[in-house]
């Protein structure tokens, strides 16, 4: 046996994984744009999450970060309707996962071999404690949070 | 000479049950999201270092779909310490399957293969493997980077213990041929 030192491996980026994500959790859906700008100019937008992120995400009016350590992230966001969630997940550049009770959030960012960068949204109202997001209306949110971003990058 | 000299197993399959990816599969099976991205993060190089292989340019998609199956199916595993094994099998499977695919879409041009008697890209493992079909570049994944005997990848692929040994062995040959051109 060898170690593989020299065999070609295949690279799985972020959006790919978040594709891998949604297509495990019934109900997700994921929205994906490829927008003219790098990667780090892109995630300084979509990873700020006490910022940029409550500006392009729909239903979200403010997020506040209590936590972050080592990529892991704990953030209470409030949303439009004056509902509360308690996220807990991870944040490093071009991933970002949370999960509370009643909410999933995810996005991606990756490098597109043409230009740009690639970025992916998945997510939306939880079914509580499961893996699996209540289908409703969830498309439509996901489509309006990039059209949102494409305009602030 | 010979393909690149034998080292250390990598680390991955264990069947520990304190294992973190199977501890992982269990608390994603039981509805945790951030489980589930965890396992995924624990998977994929290890997915991606069994489709870059056998799928080559179609590494990532099959990667991808091995994983998205992995994750689909993850509740029809009864017994998450078999999750390695499991997780190997599929992954496989979807190279061996989209390499196929794909080479049916896209027909190589002749003048994209190597030339077998080139020394300067038969010294590179992905232009000898380029040469074989997706079936015998899985065999040749199976044997020398998972260390599986004969009998257990003829049981993965689901094919006959001595096709599994007449593809190695011209799996090898072709290395062989290769290296000492």
């Amino acid at each position: 046996m060898n170690d593989g030192e020299g065999w070609p491996t295949a690279e799985l980026d972020d959006v790919r994984r978040l594709r891998v994500m949604a297509a495990s959790i019934p109900g997700a859906r994921v929205s994906e744009r490829v927008l003219p700008r790098p990667l780090d100019e892109v995630w300084d937008v979509m990873g700020d999450l006490e910022d940029g992120f409550g500006r392009f995400q729909p239903d979200m009016r403010d997020v506040r970060v209590l936590r972050a350590e080592h990529g892991r992230v704990v953030a209470l966001a409030r949303s439009r309707f004056g509902m509360r969630a308690r996220l807990e997940g991870t944040l490093r550049p071009g991933w970002c996962w949370l999960q509370s009770r009643f909410l999933i959030i995810g996005m991606a960012a990756a490098p597109e071999p043409g230009g740009g960068t690639r970025v992916a949204v998945t997510g939306g109202v939880r079914v509580p404690r499961r893996a699996a997001i209540v289908p409703v209306g969830v498309r439509r949110e996901l489509d309006l949070a990039l059209t949102r971003l494409e305009g602030m990058v | 000479m010979t393909p690149p000299a034998p080292s250390p197993p990598p680390p991955a399959p264990g069947v520990d049950p304190h294992d973190p990816g199977v501890s992982l599969a269990r608390a994603a099976l039981a509805g945790d999201t951030l489980a589930m991205q965890d396992l995924l993060a624990h998977l994929a190089p290890y997915v991606a270092r069994i489709c870059g292989p056998i799928a080559l340019d179609s590494g990532p998609d099959a990667a991808q779909e091995a994983l998205v199956a992995v994750f689909r199916s993850l509740r029809t595993l009864r017994d998450p310490a078999a999750l390695y094994g499991w997780t190997r099998a599929i992954a496989v499977r979807e190279a061996v399957r989209t390499a196929r695919r794909d080479a049916r879409a896209r027909p190589a041009e002749l003048a994209d293969l190597p030339a077998p008697d080139d020394p300067e890209l038969s010294a590179d493992v992905r232009d000898v493997l380029t040469r074989l079909s997706p079936e015998h570049r899985a065999v040749l994944v199976l044997r020398d980077l998972e260390g599986l005997d004969e009998r257990s990848a003829s049981r993965l692929l689901d094919i006959p213990a001595g096709t599994v040994k007449s593809r190695l062995h011209r799996a090898r040959e072709s290395f062989r041929k290769a290296w000492s051109a």
